[in-house]
């Protein structure tokens, strides 16, 4: 309890302990000790299986371990190593396309997301003010995302290369992956308002826009903001689907599709770019998060 | 004087959630003088909050009538005449203490400057001033319900509803919050206040009359007249009277729930 004394010469106390934010050093460790973990895991299954010769024999069992060689499961070392590499001879080095590609997918899953975001939401306040509309059309929503993306991309790619934009088919199939969690998340905020607190607008004869506003809409940001971090995730999902069928020569998609086809002469290189894939997913999140923080700031500190 | 509230021949069934009928009150009649003090006690359960609400025009008799002011009571909800004060404080969690202050003020269309200048005002009445800028969850449950009391009374309604707002605090802090409720009754002119409580000597305590229920399905027991003199202070509770009437409201009570057992 030496700490207590020095409390009355607070400014003094102040200089020494400088405000450090141990939640989130902690979290960076968890972090890095999770990665850590992996990378183990990773390189030791590998170093085990080589050492088995690829396979196990339990009795008169085998299990194949071939999965763990270097052509399926490439050396975490090697993949970090083709980033720096030239993908093409005489070409730049695969990150640099890398982040070309990622670009431009990035572009595709952000369209996407506000495409999807935007009437995502508005679906959500349409439900939310007329059970009719919930009642009549939130099933065909939800039977919307049980159809494989897969199977309506190149349809929704003949239909705007049809209308003359192709360029707009990208991010409409992204739309299709994010407009769903924030209908779903953003009625549920919407219409999940407790009794009392809807009872007190009325008892001020609020209209309902005053009750969208200052209660409805405020009473759904945390769960449209869950809402949003998946669809961040999913959109870049959608924008990688959508370029698949699109004919165009840009996109992490189209990267994936080429090295997929020379897997046999580089399997780092697909496995380079699945990585950079994912990095561009959790980017887009932890832009959500920041953006979540700073609108969302009523929360308890601990509430996570 | 003239009536503000006036209920009569009042019904309220419930339809619960597994279809069977909940008979919440039953033949009420009650008529509630402007600028009066009125409590409303009885047991858990004997539909106290569902008259409140009633009267406010949040749900509807299943049968009987209300009149508040000679309007309906839908009329009287939309020219504003309630303050409510819900049994939990009702805060909205994203606004800060001020903000929750100011949100009847801004739905009624204040102007800026005087909704910060009257929420300021409010908070200081129930001593919380310096947390204006924090959030509901950052408080006690008390002082929640005491930013809840402030929010009711800024825009001075005339009607002042009360659901156990004391419920949640300390003796010591029930008895203040008593004595400002009181003064602030006072110096707002004709605010009609109906106050639920189960506290048998803060009904006593405050009331022009004590409004008491029987188990359900709610009946008026008794109305009890607190001729007390105002203004109430400590000297209030060591008064001959305060004694024969807080036993006349516990035996009001009592009986209430004799009957019951008979039928
Ligand atoms: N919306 C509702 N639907 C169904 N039943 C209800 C509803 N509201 C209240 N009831 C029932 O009506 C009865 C009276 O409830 P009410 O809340 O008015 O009691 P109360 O006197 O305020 O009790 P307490 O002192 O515990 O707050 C209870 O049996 C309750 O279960
Ligand atoms: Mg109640």
């Amino acid at each position: 309890m030496v700490g207590n004394a020095r409390k009355s010469s607070s400014a003094f106390a102040r200089a020494e302990n400088p405000p450090v934010d141990f939640g989130l050093l902690r979290r960076i460790l968890y972090v890095a000790l999770l990665i850590v973990l992996l990378i183990l895991l990773w390189e030791g299954l590998k170093a085990f299986a080589a050492s088995n010769d690829y396979a196990l024999h339990i009795g008169d069992a085998t299990v194949d371990l071939t999965i763990f060689n270097n052509m399926q499961l490439p050396h975490l070392s090697d993949i970090v190593k083709a980033f720096a590499e030239p993908a093409q001879r005489n070409g730049p080095p695969l990150y640099l396309t890398l982040v070309e590609n990622a670009w431009f997918t990035l572009q595709s899953a952000v369209g996407g997301f506000l495409i999807g975001g935007f009437f995502g939401f508005l679906l959500a306040v349409l439900f939310a003010h007329s059970r009719l509309m919930q009642g009549g059309c939130l099933p065909f929503v939800v039977a919307s995302q049980t159809v494989p993306l897969i199977a309506l991309a190149p349809m929704i790619v003949i239909w705007f290369s049809r209308a003359g934009n192709s360029a707009l088919s990208i991010p409409v199939i992204a739309a299709y992956l994010t407009f769903f969690p924030v209908t779903i998340y953003t009625l549920r905020g919407l219409t999940s308002v407790p009794t009392t607190a809807m009872e007190l607008m009325q008892s001020y004869a609020a209209n309902q826009w005053e009750i969208f506003t200052k209660l409805r809409l405020p009473n759904a940001l945390p769960q449209l903001f869950t809402a949003l971090k998946i669809s961040a995730t999913a959109s870049v999902v959608g924008a990688i689907i959508g370029e698949l069928p699109s004919g165009f020569q840009n996109g992490l998609g189209v990267t994936i599709l080429n090295f997929s086809r020379y897997y046999n002469q580089s399997p780092p290189r697909l496995w380079a770019t699945i990585a950079a894939a994912g990095l561009v997913g959790i980017l887009f999140f932890l832009v959500i998060v920041l953006i979540e923080r700073l609108v969302v700031r009523w929360q308890r500190e601990d509430s996570e | 004087m003239s009536a503000v509230i006036s209920i009569k021949n009042l019904t309220k069934k419930f339809r619960g959630s597994d279809g069977t009928l909940i008979h919440a009150l039953e033949n009420i009649n009650l008529t509630i003088e402007e600028g009066e003090f009125v409590s409303l006690i009885g047991p858990s359960g004997c539909g106290k909050s569902t008259l409140l609400r009633i009267m406010a025009d949040l749900i509807q008799p299943t049968s009987g009538s209300i009149t508040v002011n000679k309007k309906t009571a839908a009329q009287a909800r939309k020219d504003r005449e309630y303050g409510f004060v819900f049994q939990s404080s009702t805060l909205y969690d994203w606004r800060t203490v001020i903000k929750n202050v100011q949100l009847p003020l801004e739905i009624m269309k204040w102007p800026k400057e005087k909704r910060d200048e009257r929420a300021r005002e409010m908070l200081g009445l129930v001593e919380l001033g310096e947390f204006e800028d924090k959030y509901p969850w950052q408080l006690s449950g008390g002082m929640q319900q005491r930013v809840s009391i402030a929010r009711a009374l800024a825009f001075e309604p005339n009607i002042l509803l009360m659901d156990e707002p004391f419920g949640a605090l300390d003796e010591m802090t029930r008895e203040r919050m008593n004595n400002e409720l009181l003064r602030i009754w006072t110096a707002i002119p004709h605010m009609t206040v109906v106050f639920v409580t189960h506290s048998i000597a803060e009904a006593v305590y405050l009331s022009d009359h004590v409004v008491v229920l029987s188990p359900r399905p709610g009946r008026l027991a008794e109305i009890i007249d607190v001729n007390l003199p105002r203004p109430r202070g400590p000297e209030t509770r060591d008064h001959e009277d305060y004694f024969r009437l807080t036993s006349q409201v516990r035996h009001a009570l009592r009986t209430g729930i004799r009957d019951e057992v008979m039928e």
